[in-house]
């Protein structure tokens, strides 16, 4: 799995609460992302079988809204997820500026 | 509660449209999930104005279209053929409205062009895009059809082209096989 800039948003709003079930606008809100971008995204975690969805019960509450459908992460998701932020996390500060850059006035 | 019904039938019809590029059962259910979304858009609290949740409503269904598209593609089974269950007979109502659309449109342009006396340069300037437009539309429909009725594909672009807007109007009405989508959910 490559872990795109999208993808990392996507696996932190999930992990933010990973026993939340997120309906797709949700997601989009949460993760800044457009439904072009989100929802090819989730096919392929599904495909993948790092995120479950399922169909809220029809049995009409919330007004007569039509019902949604819901994703969360599966617990092989969960790891997975965890696994590659925390790869980003060990990753950062070997880019932070300064620690390899010679002094001023150091060089030969 | 849904503030602007007339920006979720048109973000409704793009999603069914975009639907359509995805294979029979599963175009189902990427069309409930994806219109089941609309109310939370229309309805956000946390966007400031009607306005911009409608254009936010629609900026959605078209990412759905683009997403859909990319689905169908990276599914690309064969289809299964649209059945023809219900292939009724000759669609004579719609040929009979469209000959209406027609007439209205003869009458339009026919009335314009004796009330501006002499004609004006502008209704040219109006007409031909127009046109061109309606009989464009008609090709791009007609493109991406997997079937039609009556005449093949290139009769009905024929058609199309060289009596704009009758030919395009008859396809519409007769040629063009309507896609097997169920009806938006009933407004509650």
């Amino acid at each position: 799995m490559k872990l795109t800039g999208p993808l990392e948003r996507v696996l932190r709003v999930f992990l933010a609460d990973p026993s939340a079930r997120r309906y797709g606008y949700d997601l989009m809100k949460a993760a800044r992302l457009p439904s072009g971008t989100l929802y090819p995204m989730l096919a392929r975690l599904h495909d993948q079988g790092l995120v479950t969805s399922e169909w809220e019960p029809s049995s009409g509450d919330a007004g007569g809204r039509p019902p949604r459908k819901y994703y969360q992460l599966t617990g092989e998701g969960i790891r997975v997820a965890r696994l590659e932020l925390a790869q980003v996390a060990d990753a950062a500060p070997r880019a932070v500026p300064g620690t390899a850059r010679p002094l001023p006035g150091s060089a030969p | 509660m849904i503030r602007a019904p007339q920006t979720q039938r048109v973000a409704e019809h793009l999603i069914a449209r975009a639907c359509r590029h995805l294979p029979g059962e599963a175009g189902d259910e990427r069309y409930r999930e994806w219109a089941a979304e609309l109310p939370a858009i229309l309805a956000d609290s946390d966007v400031g104005s009607g306005v911009r949740r409608s254009a936010r409503a629609l900026r959605y269904a078209a990412g759905i279209s683009r997403c859909a598209r990319r689905l169908g593609r990276a599914g690309a089974r064969p289809r299964p053929q649209p059945s023809h269950s219900g292939r009724s007979g000759f669609p004579v109502l719609r040929v009979v409205v469209g000959v209406g659309i027609y007439g209205a449109v003869v009458a339009l342009v026919v009335g314009l062009a004796a009330a501006l006396h002499p004609p004006h340069r502008w209704l040219t300037v109006l007409l031909l895009p127009a046109a061109a437009c309606f009989a464009a539309f008609c090709l791009a429909d007609l493109a991406r059809a997997r079937q039609v009725r009556y005449l093949p594909k290139w009769g009905w672009a024929i058609a199309c082209l060289i009596q704009i807007p009758l030919g395009g109007i008859m396809y519409l009405a007769a040629g063009r096989i309507p896609p097997p989508r169920p009806e938006p959910p009933a407004q509650p």
